[in-house]
């Protein structure tokens, strides 16, 4: 990591904690003690699953909702501070676009809220809307809104740019397009926060991943790294009827496992090291049928957020 | 005050179609069916005629049917993301505020103009002061509307709640006294309706506090409130 500082970080967050109450009245804490730096310039991706925190991480960054405990420093200044300054700005997830007016005319009504910018036609031109321009937003693909929001985004030629699961809900070849719009864009030297669930898109676009789930940062790291950790794959066998119980408890023993299902006979281990799983099975636990087959993304993500910590790893559990 | 964005906002009212009919052309037709075309309407009421007493009634109900559209629509589209998006804008809050107040006087001043129009032409008669007075309570008294249509919004959360708002105006308007004039215990029931006070106030230019009366064929007068008169 750098270690000469020439300003202040493009964002800062000092234990950022955000409690919500429930309909139900509990006390629900959506995120819990979160410390984070990014560098300007940097390319970030805020990966967890659903419900892990991070779009409520990211509305605070944005200064659309209130911290209950801790900080959150844009370039030096406080977050709706960056916002009015326009050295911010976000593309959010789906809603939030009036249905009943045209794309230029959404594009001319949010400019209008600024006092200086990078101008109607030019961010319209620059998001791949030049041909839509004059259609109403009820009548444009989700991708397409999506690209109307990038377009709003880049009004105010933020320095730092937050996506909040941008690809939400688009088909593969929209989320390409829409992948295909952001380098040949964002790359200029901005500051980039996006926040995914596809590992897929946290990998070809971010330099650095940050890990995300039940409310707290498990890991945080260079992509390639965070990627080697995540090569989790699923060891599968027949055991033995007698000495099951034992079997079971001993692999969960096992360090890197992540998780231990059976169904009858059989048992299915998510590990780390699929190797010392296997050698353990067929030899000292007598299984048979033995089946390695490489994590899915998802399982290779489980491999990762049960590790750290066991805080974790049940919230991971409640949120499936 | 951001004219662009002021601007763009009427302009999306103003090709609602279907909104602009209940607004403005629904409550014109009102006043030719019921003042303008009846033979009642040149009878004199207080200072102007019948004519006039229907046509501010008609103006009112039409500018509080704009505002309680406008305001429910306000709450509505902030719920559902755009607050969020105008929050990562420059604007604040009392600026949308103000805007959207703008939006709905200038929205609520379309029927009054059409119908006051229509007064001129057809034979609505009352003193200059009667005119002027009665269309600016009709404007103000509208703007607390805006507030009825808000929580409607803010309740319910979806564009079809701001429509039953606005569908509930046509009852509170039979209720209040604005489409044809109540008598008995309706009357006495209508005092305690939202639209009744604003409308009789609106009226106030022209009858000076009493009621007109036509349920026996004949047009009297009636003392507005109780012993009054």
């Amino acid at each position: 990591m750098d270690t000469t500082t020439t300003g202040p970080a493009a964002v800062e967050l000092l234990g950022l904690v955000k409690t919500f109450r429930s309909p139900g009245g509990q006390l629900v804490r959506a995120v819990g003690g979160v410390d984070l730096t990014v560098s300007p310039g940097e390319v970030v991706a805020f990966l967890g699953p659903n419900g892990a925190g991070k779009t409520t991480a990211l509305d605070m960054v944005l200064g659309l909702t209130t911290p209950s405990a801790g900080t959150v420093t844009i370039f030096g200044a406080d977050p709706r501070q960056a916002v009015m300054t326009g050295r911010v700005s976000a593309v959010l997830q789906t809603g939030g676009l009036l249905r009943d007016i045209t794309v230029r005319e959404t594009v001319q009504m949010i400019a209008s809220t600024f006092p200086e910018h990078s101008g109607v036609d030019e961010v319209i031109d620059r998001a791949g809307l030049t041909s839509l321009a004059r259609r109403k937003v009820a009548k444009c693909s989700g991708g397409e809104q999506q690209r109307l929001r990038f377009a709003l985004a880049l009004l105010p030629d933020p320095d730092l740019l937050v996506l909040d699961e941008p690809t939400a809900g688009m088909d593969v070849a929209a989320r390409r397009e829409f992948w295909d719009t952001m380098h040949a864009d964002a790359y200029a030297g901005r500051t980039v926060l996006f926040a995914t669930h596809y590992l897929e898109e946290a990998d070809a676009f971010a330099a650095r991943i940050v890990m995300i789930a039940g409310g707290r940062i498990v890991a945080d790291g260079p992509t390639e790294q965070i990627r080697s950790q995540a090569t989790g794959r699923t060891v599968s066998a027949d055991l033995p009827q007698a000495g099951a119980a034992h079997a079971l408890a001993r692999l969960r023993g096992m360090p890197h496992v992540a998780e231990v299902t059976t169904q009858g006979r059989r048992v299915t281990v998510t590990s780390g090291d699929s190797d010392a799983v296997a050698r353990a099975l067929l030899g000292e636990l007598g299984a048979s049928n033995l089946e390695i087959a490489s994590g899915s993304l998802e399982s290779a993500f489980m491999t990762i957020t049960a590790a750290p910590d066991r805080g974790a790893r049940t919230e991971r559990e409640v949120t499936r | 005050m951001n004219a662009t964005f002021t601007g763009l906002e009427l302009r999306r009212v103003l090709r609602d179609y279907v909104s602009m009919f209940f607004i403005a052309v629904l409550p014109a037709f009102f006043y030719l069916i019921f003042g303008a075309a009846q033979e009642f309407g040149s009878e004199d009421a207080g200072n102007g005629n019948v004519a006039m007493y229907v046509m501010i009634s008609m103006a009112a109900y039409g500018a509080v049917t704009a505002t309680t559209g406008i305001g429910g629509m306000a709450a509505v589209e902030r719920m559902q993301g755009w607050g969020r998006q105008l929050g990562l804008t420059p604007l604040r809050d009392e600026g949308y505020v103000l805007m959207k107040a703008v939006v709905a006087v200038v929205v609520a001043s379309i029927p009054i103009t059409l119908i006051y129009l229509l007064g001129v032409v057809t034979d609505a008669e009352g003193s200059v002061g009667a005119w002027v007075l009665s269309a600016l309570v009709v404007l103000t008294g509208a703007a607390v509307f805006a507030l009825y249509g808000l929580v409607f919004g803010l309740a319910f959360r979806s564009e079809a709640a701001v429509g039953a708002a606005s569908g509930s105006l046509v009852i509170l308007a039979f209720m209040g006294n604005i489409f044809f004039p109540l008598s008995g215990t309706l009357l006495t029931l209508a005092k305690f309706t939202p639209l009744y006070g604003y409308v009789s106030l609106a009226r106030y230019p022209v009858t000076e506090g009493y009621l007109v009366n036509t349920s026996n064929g004949t047009v009297t007068h009636e003392a507005l409130w109780g012993a009054a008169g």
